[in-house]
Order: C-alpha cells, then structure tokens, then sequence
C-alpha cells in the first residue's frame, strides 16, 4: 500500500552508477540519471557514444555489468528479496511497466495494427478483449490511425508504422515509455507527424526518454537534456541551458555541426 | 474397371492417405520439437540429432521401412506392418521437416522479439503469440513440399506388405488382365491429394507476403 500513496514521490526511472561494457570496450561508464514522473528526457550524442545501449540497459534488453536501475521504485534484473538475477517472469514484469520504441519500429507483421496495440494487454497483462479493444480504439485515435485498425503493418508507411509503435507502448499504461531515435528512420516528410504525437504525449504528462537527433523537438520538449560522449554523461542541463550555454567545447561543437 | 475394381481403389487410396496423414502429423509436430531442442545447443543431444537428420535424410524410405519392419523384432518390439510404415515414414519425414522449421528459427528477426520483451511479453508468450505463427506461415510452403514428397513416396511400404494405392493397381491388373485403368485412375487420385495439398501451399504463400516487410 505505502508503495501507492507515496507513488508520485518516486522517480519513474532512477539509474545509479551504470556501466556495460562489450568485451573490452567500455561502452557506459558511471551513469547516473533520475527522471520524474511526467518528465522528458531528451538523450543526445554522437552514433556510437553508447545512447542505445543505456536505453536498453534501463529494461534489461542489455544487462549492465554493474550499478542499480529502478522503474517507479522497483529494481529490474536483480531479486534483491531472494538476492539473485530476476527470473524471465519476473524481469517480465517489471519491463512490463516500461513501453520502448524502436528506430525499426519493430512491430509484429502477422498482427493487424489494433491487435498489435492489444496484444501486450491481453497476454502480458490478461485484460478481457473487449476491454483491450476500447483502449486500443482510444489509443489508435490519440496517434491518428482511427481509419487503420485492420490494416497490417505492411501496407503503412514509415510514419505510420512508428504511431502504431507508440500506440502499442502506449497500451500497457507504461511508467516510461523508451524512444530510440523514433524518426531516424523516417523519410524527411514524415518526421513531423511522429513528432507531434510525441509532443502531445509529453504535454499530457507521459514519461519519455527520447534518444533523437531532433535539436527542435529537443529543445522544445525536454525537461531535461543529456549528452553522452563515449559512454560518459558529460553534460545535463535543462534545454534552456543546454542550448544557448553549453559547459563543454564538445558539446558546443556538437550543437554547431547540428545547427 | 468395374465396381469391385473401384472399391479396392479406393481402399488403396484410403490406406496410402491415413498412413501418409499420420506420418505428417507427427512428423511435423515431431519436426518442430526436433528443431527447438536444436536450438537449445545441448552439447551430445545435438550431436546425436545431427546424426538422425543426415542418417534418415540419406536413406531412402523404402529401405528404412523394410529395415525397420525386419530389425523391430531383434529390439523385442513388436510392430505390426501400419505400425512400421507409420513410424518409418514419420522419423524420414521429421528429419526434413526439422531443418525447415530451423531455418524459420534462424531467420527468425531479433527486432521483433525484443518488441515482445519490451512489453513485458516472456519468452513463452512471445514464442507462442508472435514467433510460431510466423514460423507457420513462412515454413508452411517448405512443409507441404515435403508432405507432397511424402506421399509420393509412399509406395515404398509396399515392401513390407501393405497394399497402398500403388500396390493394389497391381491387383486389380491380376483380376482384369487390363493394367493400364488402375494405373491410370491411380495417378488421378495421388493428383487429386497433391493438387490439395498446394491449393494449402498457395494460400500459405499468399499470407506470406504479409510478413515480408
Ligand atoms: N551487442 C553489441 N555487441 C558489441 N558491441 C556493441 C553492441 N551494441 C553496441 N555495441 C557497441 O557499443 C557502442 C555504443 O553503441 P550504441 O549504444 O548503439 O551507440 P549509439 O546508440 O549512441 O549510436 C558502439 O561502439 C557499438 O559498436
Ligand atoms: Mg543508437
């Protein structure tokens, strides 16, 4: 019961000395983060300065070598009840509490797009059909599918495709949803409609981390902006700051290239 | 061909379509666990499977019938002729069928399986909901081939006795003195199986396209 009163209190994610390496590499090193419920993180960084990797270390699709990752509290890969690795069940639920989307979108080809946003809920969650269909209706509105529900995923474009993705996190009423470079994929034209089913989620108070190269949607967005440079955090600055007052050359460097 | 010449056609046709059916049945479901168990990596266990696959790939099915209808008796086990055909034709078609539905395995993307997890799917879930329907329908096209091979195999259990569709022709032609007829109506039925079988195969590929992103 305290866990629920005290909910709002807790960081929806908190990531405390984080390190992973790949063989001898050292991919992250040290990371530290805390995101608020109803905040967006925006994650920069050059390709390859480890920003996939520590959004996937946050639902264990990695497992990090080392330090602590809570989602709303709970702590994910570890028992620390039992004192060992999480079970596949148990790291289940917990994922279960966290919605990712992909730069590939990654959605299920045999699914028609409403059974892709109601699969999870009915056989991650076992909700009743009926009731995961209303939510999925709802949520296929909010991204602007309502015309789509039995299309499949092979006649959608790249844009649309992506809202069926976030349509799909979406539906397990996610603690944070995971964004890795969700429009990198896109043909130029159809970044802006992703960006603004984004943007509409972050002005209802969903919990993001968005790894993007989207400098305007960062900037506008975020509540906070991460840059990471060879698996290291070495800047965390709300955008305001970020932007116009940058700590390190690096980044200054970064924000020019981009501009 | 007159109706009692029909009649034993027909029970040939029965008799090479009950068996072959079994045979399938097992052997497909046979293949799949064959398959899973390969993926698994058990250091001896896949060894061993490797060995039955290339053995039972290797040997044609009418001298794996007969061998296993002669040697059963040797091991103490008592088969009947049905018995010997089924399990023979069941083990020399699981073989096929297991690198089919491992190749599906194989190529299976791990993009999708990482969105199973990410909503909190466990593998169980994932493999039942997500990655064996797909597997279905892209190995289904690859099955029924080898289910139609099957079948016209099938007269290889002729060798230990059992009168199939292609056997009784010979019976009939003994009563009649007219061997053309029954071949002829013979190969009509194995047509008629066959053209069922990819009338399956074409409505599996169809569903295919689907999945080809
Ligand atoms: N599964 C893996 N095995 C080995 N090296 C990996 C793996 N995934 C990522 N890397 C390496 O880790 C580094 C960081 O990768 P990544 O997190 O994908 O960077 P980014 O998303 O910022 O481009 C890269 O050098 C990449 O080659
Ligand atoms: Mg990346």
């Amino acid at each position: 019961m305290s866990e629920h009163t005290h909910a709002s209190d807790v960081p929806a994610v908190s990531i405390k000395k984080m390190s992973k390496s790949f063989g001898d590499i050292e991919v992250l090193r040290d990371i530290d983060l805390v995101v608020n419920k109803g905040e967006v993180v925006s994650v920069l960084g050059s390709s390859g300065s480890g920003k996939s990797t520590m959004l996937r270390c946050i639902n264990w699709l990695e497992e990090p070598d080392r330090g602590t990752i809570h989602i709303a509290g709970q702590r994910i890969g570890v028992n620390e009840h039992a004192g060992r690795k999480m079970t596949g069940k148990e790291l289940a639920t917990v994922r279960a509490k966290t919605g990712m989307v992909f730069q590939g979108f990654n959605l299920w080809p045999h699914l028609s797009v409403i059974q892709n946003v109601m699969e999870a809920p009915i056989y991650v969650k076992g909700m009743p059909k009926e009731q995961a269909r209303a939510i999925a209706i709802e949520l296929l509105e909010k991204v602007g599918l309502a015309d789509k529900h039995n299309a499949f995923p092979f006649t959608l474009s790249g844009g649309q495709k992506q809202r069926v993705a976030i349509a799909r996190a979406l539906a397990m009423s996610p603690e944070v949803i995971l964004f890795d470079e969700p429009t990198s994929a896109l043909d130029p034209e159809r970044v802006g409609e992703v960006l603004t089913v984004m943007k509409n989620l972050s002005a209802e108070g969903y919990t993001m981390i968005v790894v993007t190269h989207e400098m305007e949607f960062a900037r506008a967005v975020s509540d906070q902006v991460v840059f990471l440079e060879k698996g290291l955090i070495i800047e965390k600055a709300p955008p305001a700051q970020f932007f116009t007052n940058p700590k390190t050359e690096r980044v200054r460097k970064f924000l020019e290239i981009s501009a | 061909m007159n109706g009692q010449a029909w009649l034993l056609l027909f029970e040939g046709a029965w008799t090479t379509l009950w068996i072959s059916a079994t045979a399938i049945a097992i052997g497909v479901v046979l293949g799949l666990a064959i398959a899973l168990v390969r993926m698994a990596k058990v250091p001896f266990v896949d060894q061993l499977l490797v060995l039955y696959i290339s053995l039972a790939r290797a040997t044609p099915l009418v001298t794996f019938v007969l061998f296993l209808f002669l040697s059963a008796p040797t091991f103490g086990i008592n088969m009947n002729r049905n018995t010997a055909a089924i399990v023979a034709m069941t083990l020399n078609t699981a073989a096929f069928n297991a690198e089919i539905w491992r190749a599906a395995f194989l190529s299976f993307s791990r993009e999708q399986k990482e969105a199973a997890l990410a909503c909190g799917m466990t593998s169980g879930v994932f493999f039942r909901r997500i990655m064996l329907p797909q597997m279905i329908t892209t190995s289904l096209p690859g099955l029924v081939n080898e289910m139609s091979f099957l079948i016209k195999g099938s007269p290889a259990i002729a060798v230990i006795g059992i009168v199939d569709l292609t056997r009784v022709t010979n019976r009939i032609a003994a009563v009649t003195y007219d061997p053309l007829p029954p071949i002829l109506a013979a190969a009509l039925l194995y047509m008629l199986i066959i053209s069922a079988l990819l009338k399956l195969q074409a409505m599996a590929e169809k569903k295919a396209n689907r999945l080809a992103m």
